[in-house]
């Protein structure tokens, strides 16, 4: 797993991905300053960093959250999905302003460590409304950090694919924390139903679309499959299109069947990158191509074509009267495997 | 479904026109989205006051000492008004390390005219004094007069423990429970703990809290700042300012929503 992480590229669209994220930040932040100074002029100027960064903080994390269901319900949207670190490290960056500042103001220059007044400064753990909000903050912002800082797929690749993919998931909880940081925090004091109504609608909103995103997986999984003398029968040959696959769930795996140049193969669905749905890709140049990045892998043998090094399981096939049947025992990674003509 | 559009990064060219149309909606809702967000958090905040810290600006004033028991310059500001300008050191902490050149020298400061640059923090009629260094509190070769205490009697209030530092010009909001962490370092680092309130006129007025024997009073507070409270004590005038006599046992925080705000 040496050259893999060469993979993701600069090009073009990702520049003017940047560009799109760095121009809307600064809007975001002049807009911002703009309404404050108008209608609020008495304000002080660290009050409005700190309002401005952590507000725009939150409104970017509702959109990175948004983008993973999305982007399974339509994908159409996996271009965005491709290049999410990019928001999700900005987003950081965002937060760390807001955090440092509020940790300057509200605990430096103070009788003990900045760090230690976070925690003890406000001891009323055992209340909902006058808990500590900021450490909330705190630890929320130390798993963005944790995030931003291995979103490299350097570590990706040195961390394994699973231990990485459990802490990006910590993002949700990074998530709960900060809805709680603001409810238990700001909102106590600086009570307005439009920012409570837009951050319960943020909520709906994202919660809704990964209810969708699941439910259309399920109905994925509900694809028909029937078991025949330890052989299950999954489908007619026309029910996949052409280099297309289609993705069954036998006992705890899915399994993507692809069909291209007459023939027909089966690769575990989840890609060695960061987990995306093979069975959603394309085989492009003779190779099953990840929808989320590009990974490669050859349909007979599960195998990155050379120099990568990924593998992933294959499975055995079985043609009778244009019906499929696979064998559910997955065979060792990278194992060849003689595809079925059709 | 017959050519569905796949990009993939490395592909030029891949990127469909389906795709982008769909990504351009998306970049324009997430905009309206941002902007929104932008507008609420903004124009929703409640108004702030109009509390004054001189950050970068230095003045130089010059009064009487007094110790009563939080340090103090009697300023005369007309014939026969005086100001009592609260003295706070650099950050979150007390005027005191920045007295004891001159204590060194001289045994009580108490009734000494000093001359002391610093920041200056002011609202509605009370004004503070930030000292930043030792070396510009300068000992005056006279002495002044101290203001004299007027005993008021037992009052019972209603209202909340700030730090004046923040209240009266450095945080906004300086109250409150955004802002109780950064009370609590203040006054645990020495700055003096007020209690501020309001009448039924909405007319403000602040406490310097002391212990029942008139000595400072700090860590005993700590758990009640920012929380509207009910405070019983005994209350003396001094000059422009009130001090209430508390002991911290007879605070009592009520459930209810503060009417400093
Ligand atoms: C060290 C970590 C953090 C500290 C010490 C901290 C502290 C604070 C403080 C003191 C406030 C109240 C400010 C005010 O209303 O005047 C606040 C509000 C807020 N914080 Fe944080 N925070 C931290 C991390 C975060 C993170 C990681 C996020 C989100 C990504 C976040 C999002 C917000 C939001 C949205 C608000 C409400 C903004 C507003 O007042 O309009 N905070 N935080
Ligand atoms: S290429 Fe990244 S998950 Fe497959």
């Amino acid at each position: 797993m040496a050259l893999d992480y060469k993979l993701v590229i600069w090009n073009s669209f990702k520049k003017q991905y940047d560009k799109i994220i760095a121009v809307s930040m600064l809007l975001y932040i002049v807009v911002f300053a703009i309404v404050t100074f108008t209608f609020n002029p008495e304000s002080s100027i660290e009050t409005l960093i700190i309002r401005a960064f952590g507000s725009l903080a939150i409104v970017m994390l509702h959109i990175i959250l948004a983008i993973g269901p999305l982007s399974r319900l339509n994908d159409q949207f996996l271009p965005i999905l491709y290049n999410r670190r990019h928001l999700g490290v900005s987003m950081f960056f965002a937060a760390l302003v807001h955090g440092g500042f509020s940790m300057f103001q509200f605990h430096a220059l103070g009788d003990v460590h900045p760090i230690y007044s976070l925690f003890a400064s406000n001891m009323d753990y055992n209340s909902l409304i006058n808990f500590p909000f900021q450490v909330l903050g705190f630890l929320a912002l130390l798993i963005l950090f944790a995030m931003a800082a291995t979103s490299h797929d350097f570590f990706l690749a040195n961390l394994s694919a699973r231990v990485w993919k459990r802490l990006h998931m910590l993002v949700y909880v990074a998530y709960v924390l900060i809805i709680a940081h603001v409810f238990l925090g700001t909102f106590q004091q600086e009570t307005s139903p439009f920012t409570i109504g837009f951050l319960i609608l943020g909520f709906i909103t994202i919660s809704g679309l990964h209810l969708a995103a699941a439910f259309k997986e399920r109905k994925t999984d509900s694809n028909k499959t029937e078991e025949d003398e330890g052989w299950i029968k999954v489908c007619t040959v026309d029910e996949i299109e052409n280099d297309r696959a289609k993705v069954f769930k036998l006992a705890n795996d899915r399994v993507a069947i692809f069909k291209y140049d007459g023939k027909l193969a089966a690769i575990h669905n989840v890609c060695k990158h960061q987990g995306g749905p093979l069975g959603e890709g394309k085989i492009i140049d003779g190779c099953v191509t990840c929808p989320w990045h590009g990974y490669q892998y050859l349909p007979n043998n599960g195998q990155s074509p050379p120099p990568y090094t990924e593998k992933v399981a294959t499975y055995q096939l079985r043609l009778k009267d244009a019906i499929i049947y696979i064998n559910p025992n997955a065979l060792e990674e990278g194992t060849e495997v003689e595809p079925v003509y059709f | 479904m017959a050519k569905k559009e796949f990009y993939v990064s490395y592909v030029e060219g891949s990127l469909g026109t389906k795709t982008k149309v769909t990504l351009k909606r998306f970049v324009w809702i997430c905009l309206g989205f941002t902007i929104a967000g932008a507008f609420l958090f903004s124009f929703f905040q409640k108004p702030f006051k109009n509390s004054t810290f001189e950050l970068t600006n230095t003045t130089n004033i010059t009064g009487t000492f007094h110790q009563s028991p939080y340090p103090m310059l009697r300023v005369k500001v007309a014939e026969g008004t005086y100001k009592n300008i609260v003295l706070l050191g650099f950050g979150k902490s007390s005027a005191n390390p920045y007295l004891d050149n001159l204590l060194a020298q001289e045994k009580d400061l108490h009734g000494k005219i000093l001359s002391i640059s610093g920041n200056l923090i002011y609202y509605n009629g009370k004004t503070l004094l930030q000292i930043t260094d030792a070396e510009k509190v300068k000992l005056e070769d006279q002495n002044g007069k101290v203001p004299k205490k007027e005993f008021l009697g037992e009052m019972v209030f209603e209202g909340e423990i700030i730090d004046p530092k923040c209240y009266f010009g450095v945080m906004k909001p300086g109250f409150g429970k955004i802002h109780r962490s950064c009370a609590v370092r203040c006054i645990s680092g020495g700055i003096p703990p007020v209690l501020a309130t309001t009448d039924k006129n909405s007319i403000a007025e602040y406490y310097l809290l002391t212990d029942l024997q008139g000595k400072p009073i700090n860590d005993e507070v700590l758990s009640f700042i920012g929380k509207p409270s009910e405070i019983k004590g005994i209350v003396d005038k001094l000059e422009d300012w009130y001090i209430l006599k508390i002991d911290p046992k007879n605070i009592l925080i009520l459930n209810k929503n503060s009417s400093i705000y």
